[in-house]
């Protein structure tokens, strides 16, 4: 490129220019190789397959079927029923997070001693693999050994719930994980964002004798807008898309009120082997939950992506 | 700000609160690790003990009669051999963008957009493709295919690149440029300003971008759920291995389960000042 530019001596802003471009896309290109490969073969292959019969148990991959696998999946009640699990999930779960979520960053954030060391004891369930504490809970719920309920009986409360038995409150014990787990990643960012807010507006407001709601209303929240936006995003693909817990905290029931629809689409490609029906479900998942996340985190993004380009 | 008007009735009932949400937040993992200590006997009470005799008994158990000491090993070798892919791919990639920003952010955004494939989605195609790699004599030198590490490290590695790419830009965007043209001006090539004055100055954020994709590999279920099934099989599966016909062995459970999780705790406490940054892809700074 370089020899190229001089061989054609041409205006210095021109040549340099063009030089920039090929040596930026030649340093993109082995990342973009492997993502373009590795993001689209599987793509296309689903999209292949969704198309024929594919049942391994019998006869593995075979001829085109049309549209039969979707209008198959468009019928089945218990897809239906796992999406509705999973809407239900997403729902109580993000209102649950984001609402505790913020309270408690508000509450550190207030904090006058201690509160590097109360951030980092927080933010601790984060760093654990969700599938293994997953599995654990299945002890701290346990009816006979787990501390649950010894807390319960502790406490004077007559109520010994069967948290992974009773079908009532199965999705519960889910949630309450997936609140354990994940509510520090909402404290944490809203925490960052309180933060990052500038001073003036707020003292401005304090000299008028803003009320404390006042303020919240009119400037913090507001202002904490874009960072809650992200925040919501983030987790709501995270809970639409939840597999591992459910995986091991509860496989699915009792009976199938926990399996979401991930859950659902692994039983039906990798325990009945019907890769024809899991490849359609993949993909009807895929393309709504693509739509629904890359509207909201469009503008968010572009602005990092356009201050990417700025310096 | 707000905390100035504060009142000591308000500042306790703050602490109080706190104090509430920590052990809400810790115990789980207390519990965990005190639970990996505990004599068998002491495991499977009612009511829970909480004064017993520590062993290592669980430990013991989980690393030799359960063959564990081989996930481990299988863990590490795939999270490191991923992290160092993913690190020498996107820091050329971050760097690029951050820079020259190819493509006018569309290229960025695209990438993003593959994260949010859900990982079942792609993981099927991924199971049937890795099926067939498997059998042929690439597959076997490489060691790629199912049961194979091969499988997961190419997995860890495309599932890593976009997080790593997102968060290095937010890194290498607070490098001066003008380091760079001063370089430029006495005499450095484009590479040598990359290699020794760039990658220099990104090492912080290049290290922390590691141990993000460290966490993720070391801590990811259902790629190595659904891709290994003893071979190349790592912990965060292998844990379930004490899940036997007699029932769940808690104690070796738990020691397994602290094995997994020990390491990480560590590295998020060394993180925390990045975590934010890390778990927004670089949109938010800590």
């Amino acid at each position: 490129m370089e020899t190229a530019a001089i061989k054609n001596p041409g205006p210095v802003q021109a040549r340099r220019t063009m030089s920039d471009t090929w040596y930026s896309i030649l340093l993109i290109a082995p990342a973009m190789i492997i993502i373009l490969f590795f993001a689209l073969v599987p793509l296309f292959y689903a999209i292949d397959v969704s198309f024929r019969q594919a049942d391994l148990t019998m006869g593995g991959i075979q001829g085109f079927v049309g549209l039969r696998n979707y209008r198959t999946v468009l019928h089945e009640p218990y897809f239906w029923q796992s999406v509705g699990t999973t809407v239900v999930f997403t729902f109580f779960a993000i209102v649950i997070e984001m609402g505790l979520g913020i309270f408690v960053a508000f509450l550190i954030h207030g904090a006058t001693v201690g509160k590097g060391l109360i951030r980092s004891l927080v933010i601790l369930p984060l760093a654990t693999a969700p599938s293994v504490t997953g599995l654990f809970w299945r002890y701290l719920y346990d009816t006979q050994f787990g501390l649950y309920n010894y807390f319960l009986s502790v406490l004077g409360l007559p109520w010994q719930p069967n948290w992974l038995g009773d079908i009532k409150l199965g999705l519960w014990s889910v949630i309450i994980f997936d609140v354990w787990l994940w509510m520090p990643f909402v404290a944490l960012i809203v925490l960052a964002g309180l933060q990052s807010l500038p001073k003036e507006p707020f003292e401005a407001a304090e000299l008028d004798g803003a009320s404390n709601f006042r303020v919240l209303r009119t400037l913090t929240f507001p202002m904490l807008t874009p960072v809650l936006m992200l925040v919501f995003v983030l987790r709501t693909i995270d809970c639409l898309r939840l597999y591992d817990s459910v995986a091991t905290l509860t496989r699915g029931g009792p009976g199938s009120v926990t399996e979401t629809v991930t859950y659902f689409l692994y039983r039906q490609g990798l325990v009945f082997f019907r890769m024809d029906y899991a490849s359609t479900m993949a993909l009807l998942f895929m393309y709504a939950v693509i739509l629904a996340s890359g509207y909201a985190l469009r503008p968010l993004l572009a602005r990092l992506a356009m201050r990417a380009g700025q310096r | 700000m707000l905390q100035q008007r504060s009142s000591t009735p308000i500042e306790i009932l703050r602490y109080a609160l706190i104090v509430v949400i920590l052990t809400a937040s810790l115990f789980p993992i207390a519990w965990l690790i005190i639970t990996s200590f505990k004599p068998a006997d002491d495991i499977m009470v009612s009511p829970p003990r909480f004064i017993f005799t520590p062993t290592l008994d669980n430990y013991t158990y989980a690393l030799h009669k359960a063959n564990f000491m081989h996930f481990i090993q299988n863990t590490l070798y795939v999270a490191v051999v991923s992290t160092v892919f993913v690190i020498v791919l996107s820091s050329l990639a971050s760097y690029s963008f951050a820079r020259y920003n190819p493509g006018g952010g569309n290229i960025l955004f695209f990438i993003l957009t593959t994260k949010m494939f859900p990982a079942i989605a792609v993981v099927l195609p991924y199971f049937l493709i890795f099926k067939e790699i498997g059998d042929t004599a690439v597959g076997k030198a490489l060691g790629i295919g199912l049961d194979r590490p091969g499988a997961l490290i190419v997995s860890y590695t495309m599932f890593n690149l976009p997080f790593a790419i997102w968060l290095m830009v937010s890194f290498f965007q607070d490098i001066p440029r003008e380091l760079e043209d001063s370089a430029r001006l006495d005499g450095y090539n484009r590479l040598q300003v990359l290699w020794r004055v760039v990658l220099p100055l990104a090492a912080p954020g290049i290290a922390v971008t590691a141990i993000f994709c460290l966490l993720f590999s070391w801590n990811e279920f259902l790629f190595a759920y659904i891709l290994t099934r003893d071979a190349a099989r790592t912990i965060t599966v292998g844990v379930e291995s004490f899940f036997t016909l007699r029932g769940i062995l808690w104690g070796p459970v738990a020691a397994a389960a602290t094995i997994s999780v020990a390491p990480m705790l560590v590295f998020v406490l060394i993180l925390q000042r990045y975590m934010v940054r890390g778990l927004t892809f670089g949109a938010v700074r800590g």
